[in-house]
């Protein structure tokens, strides 16, 4: 190996690429719990198959794949597929259980999730798929020496330019207005004439839109199987729980500081990294019982 | 007429109780090991809706207790194989006290969906640690052949382990009594009283005077003990446990057939756990996506039958028009 003039030490080069994947994972982790924290906040209610719908859009992303040859078409068409499943949930679903409380929504989700899981095990198998990545994205750049995987990088612009839009949509147009409304009072957006219930129905439908996305790109690093929804499932409940339920800010900072704690534990003990989202967990909740930005929630 | 409906279910409570004794000489002794299997999950779906039902408090990951008590019990057994099986089965239920009271003490100062989420990430720490310490629990193999060749169970006395029916008798000996005492607790004392008001109105319980924290824990606690009593039964029962006692699967097995029996009885969960295992088993038989069909039903029934099988049929049975109450609110436990 060349130790050349531009090159850093190779502590410094497993930093950086400590400090890459941590944001990577991180807004991974933001792509699926932004959904999971809007929904709450809207419409009260935790979507336990949240992750399910991520799993799903991952497994649409490699049946298209395996039939059509083309990443680009799955990324469009399996977080769509999810957006009409998500309509679906919300209109037909949830919404016939609303009056019956908290718990029946719950428990619906959990149902979803846990019929979902069979589904895709009945459909693709239990073994672990892998997923081819398209021609231009394979390969890896050099940082520092090191060789760094174009697609991680692939993974993190695009999640960075899915939450961009978003949060253009949700805090310049008059559309995103009147979503925020709703939010913090949707009896009030209700009487001043807009139609609540579409609101409801669009943003369930954009979380599992956003679900999909995050699918469909973190299918070729993570590999396509039926313990990914579980896998990653915690992890997203430990950031909405640390982030606070309902607080986008809080689901955020959440989100990059358990792609950290994973990204470096996994350099200081690999085979316990696992349980650094708990200790920062029950951190957190030690210090602030409602979670970082959790005030709000009741 | 209330006395009536007394009677009528005391006579069920009979009969039921004749159907469980007599099992192991009616069913085949094939079968017996299923029917093992309904009274131990039955016993962990009543600890289960000690939290639901009674306290209102959905948890995710109630089966990581169903797991310390069966890893506490396994690891006892197979560290000193001439302990009493008994006195692991107690260490294993105590073992989930135990950390089902610390883990409660961080859980129960939320409600909500706070407290499903922080109970299914506590569980999944739980079966994390099964899963990951292979030195210990033997990691994702498990471990079995830990339970000593003669073994004492209460009323069966000794015997000779792998016995099929004095195995189920002598569980069914040790879940009753545990049974009869939580109803009994929850029935008639001033106990069951505080957990229940704390479910309908916590701020009026807590202006009452009522310790609203201490009772959740407490009633957490001891959900636990149960469902680690229940966890090490399992164990005995199986001579082989791993990790997916303790994992999210179990956890959700145990909600839903605690929804589909009807948590808003004390017998519902029980009605639940008979028609889970049993139908699973014989679905089972014929179609390997028997869970798909336990799904669709779990869903069909959130949807439709909102209170359950008990629920639903209570409701068949009742003169009253059915009210339009936008939750469940009250709870009969007799």
């Amino acid at each position: 190996m060349d130790r050349g003039g531009g090159m850093l030490s190779a502590g410094l080069t497993t930093f950086i690429f400590a400090v890459l994947n941590s944001l990577g994972y991180g807004l991974l982790l933001f792509l699926l719990s932004s959904g999971l924290t809007v929904v709450f906040g809207l419409l009260g209610v935790l979507n336990v198959a949240h992750a399910s719908f991520y799993m799903l859009g991952a497994y649409l992303a490699y049946e298209l794949v395996q039939r059509t040859g083309s990443f680009w078409l799955a990324l469009i068409v399996a977080p769509l597929v999810l957006t009409v499943l998500g309509i679906i949930c919300e209109r037909y679903m949830l919404r016939r259980v609303h009056a019956l409380g908290h718990w029946h929504q719950l428990l619906l989700t959990m149902g979803l999730g846990y019929v979902l899981l069979e589904g895709v095990k009945w459909i693709w198998g239990t073994e672990s798929h892998p997923m081819v990545v398209p021609e231009i994205l394979t390969g890896s750049i050099n940082i520092g020496g090191g060789a760094y995987p174009i697609y991680r990088i692939f993974m993190s612009v695009s999640a960075l330019v899915t939450l961009g839009v978003l949060a253009a949509v949700l805090f310049k147009t008059k559309l995103g207005m009147v979503v925020r409304a709703a939010v913090s009072n949707k009896d009030m957006v209700n009487a001043l004439g807009y139609n609540v219930g579409y609101v409801f129905t669009g943003v369930f439908a954009l979380g599992a839109f956003l679900a999909g996305v995050a699918g469909v790109i973190a299918a070729p690093m993570l590999s396509v199987y039926p313990g990914m929804a579980a896998d990653i499932g915690v992890d997203i409940f430990i950031v909405v729980v640390v982030g606070g339920l309902g607080s986008l800010k809080g689901a955020l900072i959440a989100s990059l500081l358990l792609g950290i704690f994973q990204s470096f534990g996994i350099l200081i003990v690999p085979d316990f990294a696992i349980f650094f989202s708990f200790l920062l967990m029950a951190v957190v909740l030690t210090l602030k019982p409602m979670g970082l930005y959790g005030e709000r929630a009741a | 007429m209330k006395a009536r409906a007394t009677l009528f279910k005391i006579g069920l409570l009979i009969v039921f109780g004749a159907v469980l004794v007599l099992a192991p000489t009616v069913v085949p002794l094939s079968y017996l090991y299923t029917v093992t299997d309904v009274v131990i999950l039955a016993l962990f779906a009543v600890s289960f809706n000690l939290l639901f039902g009674f306290a209102g408090l959905l948890s995710f990951g109630h089966a990581a207790y169903f797991g310390v008590g069966a890893y506490g019990c396994a690891l006892l057994l197979s560290l000193y194989p001439s302990l009493p099986v008994m006195a692991a089965i107690g260490a294993g239920a105590l073992a989930a006290a135990v950390i089902g009271g610390l883990i409660g003490l961080i859980c129960v100062r939320r409600t909500g969906p706070y407290f499903a989420m922080l109970t299914m990430a506590f569980g999944m720490l739980v079966y994390l640690v099964a899963w990951k310490w292979r030195g210990i629990t033997g990691g994702d193999d498990g471990f079995g052949s830990f339970v000593p060749a003669t073994i004492w169970l209460p009323i069966v006395g000794s015997f000779k382990s792998g016995d099929l029916k004095l195995t189920y008798l002598g569980v069914l000996a040790v879940i009753v009594p545990v049974m009869a005492a939580v109803w009994a607790t929850l029935a008639f004392t001033p106990y069951g009283n505080a957990v229940r008001s704390i479910r309908l109105n916590e701020e009026r319980a807590a202006f009452l005077g009522f310790n609203v924290f201490a009772v959740k824990a407490l009633n957490y606690t001891i959900a636990c003990a149960v469902a680690g009593l229940a966890g090490a039964l399992y164990a005995i029962a199986h001579d082989f446990i791993s990790p997916q006692v303790a994992g999210l699967e179990m956890s959700n097995d145990v909600v839903m057939m605690t929804f589909i029996g009807g948590s808003q009885s004390f017998f519902g969960p029980i009605v639940g756990a008979i028609f889970f295992v049993i139908a699973g088993d014989q679905l089972s038989a014929v179609t390997e996506r028997w869970q798909m069909i336990m799904g669709v039903i779990f869903i069909a029934m959130v949807m439709y039958v909102p209170g359950g099988f008990i629920g639903g049929v209570a409701k068949l049975f009742s003169r009253r028009p059915p009210s339009v109450s936008s939750s469940p609110r009250v709870t009969q436990w007799a």
